[in-house]
């Protein structure tokens, strides 16, 4: 069996791993994508990206084609609503986002990246061996080795590299299940230029709908375990019952695991040795479960820190925590009360919008809110969340000690 | 079995165009005011560059293909952006570069052009293709000390070429601060000095270029002989052409007496700085500080008439206090504020290292200054830069500048805990004014613009390049809210240059580029 020599092994061919690419190729080392998918591939995703993430995308990759986005093509902001059927509708800051097609936006920016993409490519194992890493991999059936200098992982929550690297790992941390349908419209009121999102504990843990493609997306997400068929029906019924809207039975389904919570509580996953994580596997998760736009900062930041860490012949590790405590900072303040409170981490105004409202609906809100973070009460997030948010202003950042 | 290696598939090729801003199939109000432009280049990914390599090496040039030639130009001074060119060639002529340019024209093969590589925005980072490195370049050809005029090759660095004039007991009339720049890179960008509110930008000083062009072609130009040449290549972000001779104005040699004035308002000190400009007061002026917290206006001068004749009319007008007295209030201040005492220790630190530095008898004494370019290149530059250069900068007119610095100093205070702000006054050439078309000079600006640097002291911390960049941004949108400009624009920030300008200027230099190169191979990513 012949081995490929490389500079580094990139595993998953999302955005993470092209941001990455693109700073990898860019530098001039020569960088593989391990794809296990035949590309294009399907994704489940929301495909709502940030403001944020269609700046990164733009300017590192050039405007979006055409193909790369969903109908409608844009999406103008979120709108909150609450059990006492108080309705919140904020704009992003900046204009409308793009609604990306994900399978398609995820093949043009990793070709984009200029790496070479080993697509039908699984990923086996590795062995950091100090100076290299030997990468086991398994191309339609058959066993197939890398050797790089270094190996990230970018390949979402349920990453096979951080397991090769911390088996025990997926078992330390609450697991979720993320599911959507896809229903044709018989009558929808909700704004389709909107992203909807239901603060309701009696919904589930994240429960959304919005507009695609003609058709409406309802989805939900809850603790590994429930039943999907239940909870969807649950919420189905409930956007009938309170808000009017009649959809035909659902034409396609999905879902995936999820591992919300590290960036709550500055539990990432940034690898070891000569093994980075990054993207969503690392933790990284914006606030309305937004994903993309730091897995494209993140990911474009572990293939700097490749880089500079190389050019300053600097330890690797080292050179990535130091480099991606700003984009730690930057989505746990996302999730940090006293930021919420009294600055605008997010890319929409929640106080104004929160404001805008009479008092009396203002207090409602933050009951119902008050209500449905109750729901997270079992996963013991609260005094961690809270010991974050003081450690913020104290030492300018999230303590590095609690990153993996 | 084969390599299922992904190739350009149904969605069809993503290659984008030097120059192209794409159509928006987001939203009309998607990223309001940000075109539809890549600023961070894909790679070139080297078609024809066996062909290419072949023919040059045919002509004897020298292209040095291993990675230890090529990484040596991996960055640039920003250090955001990394590159590796396929190719190296150290300038040895301007022939030489001719037939570079002439070969790259044929094959398509990008050439970036770098001289000190001070740039901040990875302007002279090679994304594949020839990595011109000019300091191969560096000899003075020819000094007139009746006519006061230089003849040098563009890639000698200021400093070298000082100690050149030195010789003559000559001096040049205007270099950047940081005196490892060379002088082609300079004239292409511009360049400030303490005296550019008197003799106008580094550029300004330039009376003759011999310039090569993207097609291979030597020409010399001057305001009178292939003037439109000139004035394209001069503050051009080396578009139309790879300066490799340059004729400058020169003067005699003087020692300066140095006087700084402290002040611990920006707004202050900016008043008297322009004060000073407008009434040819000084023959250098500028503003150095640590944070906003000590602002130095230093004024100089070349000669005693003109020292008494500042200490006599414009010195009691000054605000600003001498070194005992700002101390004595510095003390006050920070006696009322003691959750501030880091900053004061901090403060405290850096008179300690500085002043000494200022004032070694090497070349100061007795309150004279003996070689400006070693207390500028060496004693400023190490104390107010550091080895990643992170300096964002706007550039307004009078008017707008009080405004300008303290909304950027803002965004430095929220970014960083230590930074430091560099301010002068450029004084505007009318003669000159096709020069500035696209460049630091915003469009308001009579008589003089204005410039301050927002630099972060970095102090060996590594950031991640979205940060720096989320900063340099916020400066910039800063620019862009103001009508303003700035010193550097290329490389990741050509998308201000649209918002800035507008598109019927960008679009017209556009066009003359693509005639003056046209298979878009120099300098390709720099602002287009």
């Amino acid at each position: 069996m012949s081995v490929r020599t490389v500079d580094v092994i990139i595993v998953g061919a999302s955005l993470s791993a092209a941001a990455a690419a693109k700073r990898l190729v860019d530098a001039g080392l020569e960088t593989i994508v391990l794809e296990r998918k035949e590309l294009p591939r399907h994704k489940i995703c929301s495909g709502i990206l940030s403001p944020r993430g269609h700046r990164f995308l733009l300017e590192n990759f050039g405007p979006l084609p055409r193909e790369t986005l969903h109908e409608p093509t844009s999406c103008r902001g979120v709108t909150f609503h609450f059990p006492s059927m108080v309705s919140m509708p904020m704009d992003f800051f900046g204009g409308s986002t793009p609604h990306l097609h994900r399978k398609y936006s995820d093949y043009w920016a990793i070709k984009s990246s200029g790496a070479e993409v080993h697509d039908r490519t699984s990923f086996a194992g590795l062995e950091d061996n100090g100076d290299h890493v030997l990468v086991h991999a398994r191309r339609q059936g058959e066993p197939v080795e890398y050797r790089a200098r270094q190996v990230i992982g970018a390949d979402g929550p349920s990453s096979l590299v951080i397991r090769s690297i911390y088996p025990d790992y997926p078992q330390t941390i609450p697991w979720f299940f993320v599911g959507q349908k896809f229903h044709d419209i018989i009558d929808c009121p909700l704004d389709p230029d909107y992203f909807h999102f239901w603060f309701h504990p009696g919904l589930g843990h994240y429960t959304w709908s919005h507009a695609r493609d003609g058709r409406q997306i309802v989805g939900v997400g809850f603790k590994r375990g429930d039943n999907f068929a239940k909870k969807h029906e649950n919420v189905v019924n409930y956007l009938a019952d309170k808000h009017g809207v009649r959809l035909q039975p659902h034409t396609e389904d999905e879902g995936c695991g999820e591992n919300f919570g590290p960036s709550l509580i500055n539990r990432y996953v940034f690898g070891k040795g000569n093994v980075l994580i990054t993207g969503q596997a690392a933790g990284f998760l914006n606030m309305i479960g937004e994903g993309m736009s730091c897995a494209l900062h993140s990911g474009a930041i572990c293939g700097e820190a490749v880089v500079e860490a190389r050019a300053r012949n600097r330890p690797m590790q080292e050179m990535y925590r130091s480099m991606i405590a700003s984009e730690v900072r930057r989505t746990t303040d996302q999730w940090n009360p006293l930021k919420i409170a009294f600055e605008r981490p997010h890319e929409a105004d929640f106080p104004a919008a929160l404001m805008a409202l009479g008092w009396r609906d203002r207090a409602k809100v933050l009951r119902d809110m008050w209500r449905f973070i109750v729901l997270y009460k079992e996963f013991k997030w609260g005094r961690q969340m809270f010991r974050a948010a003081m450690q913020r202003p104290l030492i300018g950042g999230y303590s590095m000690q609690r990153w993996l | 079995m084969g390599t299922p290696v992904v190739q350009p598939g149904p969605l069809g090729s993503y290659a984008v165009e030097p120059g192209t801003v794409g159509p928006c199939h987001v939203a009309p109000d998607a990223l309001q005011g940000i075109k539809r432009q890549q600023t961070n280049p894909a790679r070139w990914n080297g078609p024809n560059w066996d062909e290419f390599s072949t023919a040059v090496r045919a002509h004897g040039i020298d292209l040095r293909e291993t990675i230890a030639a090529r990484a040596a130009f991996a960055t640039d001074a920003g250090g955001t952006a990394h590159g590796l060119a396929h190719g190296v060639v150290i300038a040895r002529s301007t022939e030489q570069v001719a037939l570079l340019l002439r070969a790259a024209q044929e094959y398509r093969v990008p050439v970036t052009v770098c001289g000190g590589g001070l740039t901040t925005e990875g302007e002279t980072v090679a994304f594949g293709g020839v990595l011109l490195d000019m300091t191969g370049m560096s000899r003075v050809l020819a000094i007139d000390a009746n006519a006061l005029t230089v003849r040098t090759e563009a890639g000698i660095f200021w400093h070298s070429l000082a100690e050149e004039l030195r010789r003559q007991d000559l001096d040049y009339l205007s270099a950047p601060l940081n005196l490892t720049s060379s002088v082609g890179g300079t004239l292409g960008v511009g360049g400030i000095d303490v005296n550019s509110a008197r003799l106008g930008c580094s550029a300004d000083q330039a009376l003759a270029l011999q310039v090569v062009t993207p097609t291979g072609d030597i020409v010399e130009c001057s305001d009178t002989h292939n003037a439109e040449l000139f004035q394209r290549v001069i503050l051009g972000y080396g578009q139309f052409g790879v300066i490799t001779e340059a004729t400058l104005r020169v003067r005699r040699y003087t020692p300066l007496r140095m006087h700084y004035f402290y002040y611990a308002s920006l707004a202050t000190a900016i008043e008297d700085l322009q004060l000073l400009d407008r009434n040819d007061a000084s023959d250098y002026s500028g503003i150095l500080t640590i944070m906003d917290c000590a602002v130095n206006v230093l004024v100089a001068f070349d000669s005693t008439e003109r020292e008494a004749a500042f200490m006599a009319n414009w010195r009691g007008r000054l605000r600003g206090y001498g070194e005992l007295g700002f101390g004595l209030r510095m003390l006050a201040h920070y006696a009322l504020r003691p959750w501030k005492l880091g900053e004061a220790w901090y403060l405290l630190q850096r008179k300690r290292e500085l002043f000494p530095e200022l004032r070694r008898p090497e070349y100061m004494r007795d309150g004279t200054m003996f070689d400006r370019s070693v207390v500028f290149s060496r004693a400023v530059w190490k104390f107010w830069g550091s080895r990643q250069m992170v300096i964002p900068d706007l550039a307004t007119s009078a008017a707008k500048f009080v405004e300008a610095v303290e909304r950027g100093n803002a965004v430095c205070r929220k970014y960083f805990p230590r930074y430091t702000l560099y301010l002068v006054g450029i004084k505007l050439r009318p003669e000159h004014l096709a020069h500035y078309e696209m460049s630091c000079i915003p469009p308001d600006a009579e008589g003089w613009a204005y410039g301050c640097e927002f630099e972060p002291m970095l102090d060996g911390r590594a950031y991640s390049r979205d940060y720096l960049q989320s900063f340099k941004n916020e400066i910039y949108d800063i620019g862009v809210d103001m009508g303003a400009s700035y010193y550097r624009f290329g490389g990741m920030m050509k998308g201000y240059i649209r918002r800035v300008f507008g598109d019927a200027v960008v679009d017209r230099h556009l066009a003359l580029k693509r005639a003056a190169d046209p298979a878009m191979i120099l300098n390709r990513h720099v602002i287009f």
